[in-house]
């Protein structure tokens, strides 16, 4: 493995006139009267921001900001693989006793949902542990490679995420996951806990893989008559997000490719399939324009192109059975927040591991990290701190 | 309701340059090694097909050429939705007797799937039945206004078809059609037949709805009393459903998000529908020009594509079902079809009167076998066919 290379943004001019002519040629549908968020993603926003994106939206800004964090690139080898160049976030605590934190985000995420945490998890103080933060971009994601070859599966992003730490001089370390980080950060305590990985956390704890045909409404249906109003709750948002919400699930598991031309080559094309998360997965965050366009701009830019972020979907589902909650040996925390998209019942969670945290949110989606900073950071010092059900699972690492 | 105008299409130069600079800034994407088909379109075919969109394929050619068709509009009213304005086919036969068919087309489909089977089903004979034939382009596809309130559902467009097929003159008929064809043109036939529809004839049998929670259990109950045949396509069929249902999902769900991609991407929208195109038929040899031709008409629509998928969000859950008829059905089953249902499910859906099973063809049957189709036609409709004379004074001769 290459030693560590400092990354930095740099985005060709090139790049940038193509993208101002695509955005100066978009051509914009019509919309059904009074659709609003119904049909998906609303031709006002959309309008807006494509707007802003073309006129005024400076992406240079946020480039040299992006540039301020501590990133780097290294190349991983994978078994079957060969190597792949890993985009990454590497922050060290100033406290040699921080404990090492792997971060992984899902889709249509990135490495800007550790920012807000950063500055957070990396405070040294009596009250609380400190963190070094380890934020590998997922490959086909931001600045790492695609992974060209087939049946990239979760043990290889597991491997991939161990060796980086590793590589890092972390022996052992604690992971923090939502979304496909969830799965995958699991994946990684499953495979190499709990010698390497001692405890994970994660902010959208489910479990059961939701397949289109293994009645998972009639499943929640089942399990409703028995739940709290919050439980109760839980399951319509999750019997809805079923219903109505994964037709993007539906395409990127079965035919990425496919969606793939569009999302490469139609800025405004990308920016509705994404923005539509944005805003349906989230507690109503305040977005404010110029910062969904830099989450989107980060996926026209990348490396491999946005296509590549979607073939995850593919082949963890498809090509073999995804666990949504592998088994694992080591301390797990769990966070929930009440606008993530699938809320399994926790009686079912707490059979799944050995849960030792677990935390309540009034607010926050699927962007916890990103959304609600000081909350899950709070969960992780409560987790991880001096009395925490985790306290001193890394040796020689407590934080303080 | 406006009398009917003549239509040619007449494609603006703005528009064809936009086009022309939009595949000129073609970003397309990367691929997995020996993808070919696994993951979606291969990336070989739609890098190839872009090319020639951008350099070679000549439009106004094409645009000529669908100009020689018998094309008009006309405003129809709908009640509830105010006046839409409807392009269409309108093909007479010079047999007095002919009989009137509506043809009706799906997604992604168009007025280009009954190019082929109208030369035939004008065809004047003492051996076979000839047919009036009259092709609308559903609301939101090629030259049909869309539709712009929440709503339009499967009677809407039973409506919409009726009113057309009186004000053209044909106050009885028979029907024909595939994909959103079937549900729709059975719909009609279900409001406005004895009446008005006389009897229909869909090229994708399907019946009950495949919900999203059993339908291979379903079939799989129904495996027992299958034919060798049936099993293998149910089989297939299985495969659809496992694999094949992204774009319903989508479409039935969130289509304004996916109508963004279909409206500003020419290559978004070819590689959407070209993977139907092939997938759906049965080793059709589409040129490139035609396969170009076909996405055209959806790029250049008087609604533009993002109108076209909201169909599946307005009624998703009735396409698949067997309106109650009871009219004559006939039923054509093409080996590539993407759903088999069971013979004996069918048959207990309507009076089946006509049943033919083909050995090659899929999806867009009049396309891709338009002598196998209109022979159907011919036998069911013919002298000493199952609904001979269903249309009073027009037996086809």
């Amino acid at each position: 493995m290459t030693s560590e290379q400092p990354f930095k943004i740099a985005v060709p001019d090139d790049a940038l006139a193509l993208l101002k002519r695509k955005l100066d040629d978009t051509r914009l549908p019509d919309e059904v009267n009074a659709a609003k968020w119904a049909y998906g993603a609303p031709l006002a926003d959309i309008r807006r921001l494509v707007t802003r994106w073309r006129d005024g939206y400076d992406w240079r800004t946020h480039e040299r900001e992006l540039n301020a964090l501590p990133m780097f690139t290294r190349t991983i080898a994978v078994d079957g693989f060969g190597e792949l160049s890993v985009h990454y976030v590497h922050q060290k605590s100033a406290t040699k006793g921080a404990i090492p934190l792997l971060f992984v985000h899902g889709w249509p995420g990135s490495f800007l949902e550790v920012t807000k945490v950063l500055p957070l998890l990396a405070s040294v103080s009596e009250d609380h542990p400190s963190f070094h933060v380890v934020a590998p971009s997922l490959p086909g994601y931001a600045w790492s490679e695609g992974v060209l070859e087939k049946g990239f599966n979760a043990k290889h992003y597991a491997e991939l995420f161990h060796k980086l730490m590793i590589s890092l001089g972390y022996t052992e370390y604690v992971t923090q996951g939502g979304n496909w980080g969830h799965i995958l950060a699991l994946t990684t305590a499953s495979l190499y806990g709990p010698m390497h990985v001692k405890a994970s956390h994660t902010n959208s704890p489910v479990c059961e893989p939701p397949t289109f045909f293994g009645s998972p409404i009639l499943l929640l249906k089942y399990w409703i008559t028995s739940f709290t109003s919050r439980e109760r709750e839980a399951a319509s948002i999750t019997e809805n997000f079923f219903k109505n919400g994964m037709g993007y699930y539906a395409e990127q598991t079965t035919k990425p490719q496919t969606i793939g031309y569009s999302l490469a080559d139609s800025p405004v094309g990308l920016l509705a399939w994404i923005y539509e998360k944005l805003i349906t997965w989230t507690d109503a965050y305040p977005w404010t324009d110029d910062e969904i366009l830099t989450w989107i701009s980060i996926y026209w830019f990348s490396r491999a192109g946005p296509a590549a972020s979607v073939r995850i979907y593919y082949e963890l589902t498809l090509s073999g059975e995804v666990i949504v909650f592998p088994k694992t040996a080591v301390p797990v925390g769990l966070s929930f927040f009440p606008k993530d998209v699938v809320q399994s019942p926790k009686v079912l969670l707490r059979s799944k591991g050995r849960i030792v945290f677990e935390s309540e949110h009034k607010v926050g989606g699927i962007f916890a990290a990103y959304e609600q900073p000081e909350a899950l950071v709070g969960d992780l010092r409560k987790m991880f701190g001096k009395s925490g059900p985790a306290a001193g699972v890394v040796p020689r690492c407590t934080g303080y | 309701m406006g009398s009917e105008q003549p239509f040619k299409i007449a494609v603006s130069d703005d528009a064809l340059a936009l086009l022309k600079r939009k595949l000129n800034d073609t970003r397309l994407p990367d691929e997995v090694n020996a993808a070919e088909w696994a993951y979606g379109a291969p990336l070989a075919d739609i890098k190839r097909l872009a090319n020639r969109w951008k350099d070679g394929y000549d439009w106004r050619t094409h645009e000529r050429k669908l100009n020689a068709l018998p094309m008009f509009t006309r405003t129809i009213e709908v009640d509830g939705f105010g006046e839409l304005n409807v392009h269409y086919v309108h093909q007479k036969s010079t047999a007095k007797g002919a009989i009137p068919l509506l043809f009706v087309h799906g997604w992604p489909g168009c007025f280009l799937e009954v190019t082929k089977v109208l030369p035939l089903l004008k065809a004047v004979s003492a051996d076979h039945p000839s047919f009036h034939v009259i092709a609308p382009s559903l609301p939101g596809y090629a030259w049909s206004e869309a539709v712009l309130k929440k709503g339009f559902n499967a009677k809407h467009y039973a409506e919409l078809f009726n009113k057309l097929m009186i004000s053209l003159g044909y106050t009885e008929y028979v029907t024909q059609g595939g994909d959103w064809g079937h549900i729709l043109t059975l719909t009609a036939a279900s409001l406005y037949g004895p009446k008005h529809v006389k009897a229909s004839l869909t090229n994708m049998p399907i019946c009950e709805p495949p919900t999203f929670g059993t339908p291979i259990v379903l079939l799989q109950c129904l495996i027992a009393s299958f034919t060798s045949r049936e099993r293998e396509a149910v089989a297939a069929s299985q495969d659809f459903f496992k694999s094949g249902m992204g774009y319903f999902r989508e479409q039935s769900t969130k289509p304004q998000t996916l109508g963004f991609s279909l409206a500003d991407s020419p290559v978004g929208l070819l590689a959407w529908i070209y993977e139907k195109l092939v997938t759906w038929t049965d080793s059709y040899p589409w040129t490139d020009d035609e396969v170009l031709t076909w996405i055209s008409i959806y790029w250049f629509s008087r609604a533009g594509p993002a109108a076209s998928v909201r169909i599946y969000y307005e009624i998703g859950d009735a396409v698949v079902g067997f309106p109650k008829t009871t009219i004559p059905v006939g039923l054509s089953f093409f080996p590539k079809e993407l759903a088999r249902f069971p013979k004996v499910l069918l048959r207990s859906k309507g009076r089946i009167v006509f049943e033919s099973e083909h050995e090659a063809g899929g999806h867009f049957a009049a396309y891709e076998q338009p002598e196998a189709l209109v022979g159907d036609l011919r036998k069911m409709f013919g002298k000493s066919g199952p609904a001979a004379g269903v249309v009073s004074g027009c037996d086809g001769y």
